[in-house]
C-alpha cells in the first residue's frame, strides 16, 4: 500500500488518484518524483524541520517595544498572539516598509497597526513540498506552523528549507 | 535532470537578483531608508566610486529605529563595510556552501575588478532549486488537508 501525501489515506499501489481525497498519486509512484530530493519533499512532514519557538507578542503591544527586542535579540520576525492564535507577523521588511524613517514617531502605537495580519500558516503535519510551495510562490522568509486547532507551533525559515534541500541533494549524490 | 550537475556548473549569476539597489558611502541614512522602501529592497551595494563599500540591510536598519537614532549621518558610518562577497564567477553551489556556512541570508556578488553585480539570495536559490522539481512544488493542490466531502457516484 502506498500512503496518499494529502490526506494520509491508504491506496493501491499504481492507482491514479487517491481514493478518499481524489488527489493525483501520480507523481507519488515513479511518475514524478524522479530522485531522492523529490521522494522526501512529498514524504517528509514540517516537523522534520524542527520548527523554532518565534519571539511572541499580543496584539497591543507597542511597536517601540517590538522594535526593541527585535534590535537588541537579533530577531528576523516577531508572531503576533492572541489565544495561542497566530493573528499576525511582524518582519524586518515590515519594519522597512512601514515604520521606515518614522519609526520613532510611532513607537507608541500598537503593532497590530502596523503587522501583516492573518498571515499564512501551515499545519504540522503537512508534506515539506507545501511550504517549499508557499515559500517560493508567496516569497516568505517565515512561514509558521500551526497545529490542527491553529494553536502556534513554531516557525520555519526559508534558510531552514534551504538546508534540508541542500542536505537531501548532497546525501543523493 | 541532475541537480548537481547544474549547481557545479551554472554561475551566481543566474540567480541574482536584477537591478540591485546601489547608494553612494555619502548618501544619509534617510535617503537610503526612503529608497529602500521606494525600490521595496531589503538590502543595497554601498558603494565609493564603482567598488563595493559596503552593505546595509533591514537588519541594519532596525537598529536605527530605536529612539533617539541620528538618520541623517552617512550611510558609509552605519553599513557593514568590507561584507563578505562571492566572485561572478562561482557557482551556485559555491555560494550555497558560502551561505549557510557563514550563515548569510545574502551575498553581493562583484566581479573581477570589484564592481558589485548584484546580490545572490536564500529566496533566489531556493526559487532555483524548485526550478529542479517543478512538477512537485508547482501541482500541489491548494491546501494541505484537501478532502473532498464525498466520492463520486458514492
Amino acid at each position: 500500500m502506498i500512503d496518499c501525501p494529502y490526506c494520509g489515506a491508504e491506496n493501491i499501489p499504481g492507482i491514479d488518484d487517491c481514493e478518499e481525497c481524489g488527489q493525483p498519486l501520480s507523481h507519488v509512484h515513479g511518475g514524478g518524483a524522479s530522485n531522492e530530493v523529490e521522494r522526501a519533499l512529498i514524504k517528509d512532514r514540517v516537523h522534520v524541520l524542527a520548527p523554532k519557538q518565534p519571539c511572541m507578542v499580543s496584539p497591543d503591544v507597542t511597536v517601540g517595544e517590538v522594535l526593541h527586542q527585535m534590535a537588541t535579540n537579533r530577531i528576523g520576525c516577531v508572531m503576533i498572539v492572541d489565544g495561542g492564535k497566530p493573528v499576525g507577523i511582524f518582519s524586518e521588511r515590515d519594519a522597512l516598509m512601514k515604520l521606515n524613517t518614522e519609526a520613532a514617531t510611532l513607537s507608541d502605537r500598537p503593532i497590530s497597526e502596523f503587522m501583516t495580519a492573518n498571515p499564512e500558516t501551515l499545519q504540522d503535519s503537512a508534506k515539506i513540498a507545501f511550504a517549499v510551495q508557499r515559500m517560493d510562490l508567496g516569497g516568505y522568509r517565515h512561514l509558521p506552523i500551526v497545529s490542527g486547532d491553529d494553536q502556534l507551533q513554531g516557525i520555519i525559515s526559508v534558510r531552514a528549507i534551504l538546508n534540508y534541500l541542500t542536505d537531501r541533494m548532497t546525501s543523493a549524490r | 535532470m541532475d541537480v548537481h550537475l547544474t549547481l557545479d556548473t551554472d554561475t551566481v549569476a543566474q540567480v541574482a537578483t536584477s537591478n540591485p539597489l546601489c547608494v553612494k558611502v555619502g548618501d544619509s541614512v534617510r535617503e537610503t531608508l526612503h529608497a529602500m522602501k521606494e525600490k521595496r529592497r531589503g538590502a543595497v551595494l554601498v558603494c565609493d566610486g564603482e567598488k563595493l563599500a559596503g552593505i546595509f540591510t533591514e537588519r541594519d536598519a532596525l537598529k536605527l529605529m530605536e529612539p533617539g537614532a541620528d538618520l541623517d549621518v552617512s550611510v558609509g558610518q552605519v553599513m557593514t563595510a568590507n561584507p563578505e562577497t562571492i566572485a561572478d564567477s562561482l557557482t551556485v553551489g559555491d555560494a550555497i556552501t558560502k551561505m549557510s556556512r557563514g550563515g548569510f541570508r545574502r551575498l553581493p556578488i562583484v566581479d573581477p575588478d570589484g564592481r558589485p553585480k548584484g546580490f545572490v539570495t536564500v529566496a533566489g536559490i531556493l526559487h532555483y532549486l524548485v526550478g529542479h522539481f517543478p512538477a512537485i512544488v508547482y501541482n500541489l493542490p491548494p491546501n494541505p488537508h484537501h478532502t473532498t466531502q464525498s466520492r463520486e457516484g458514492a
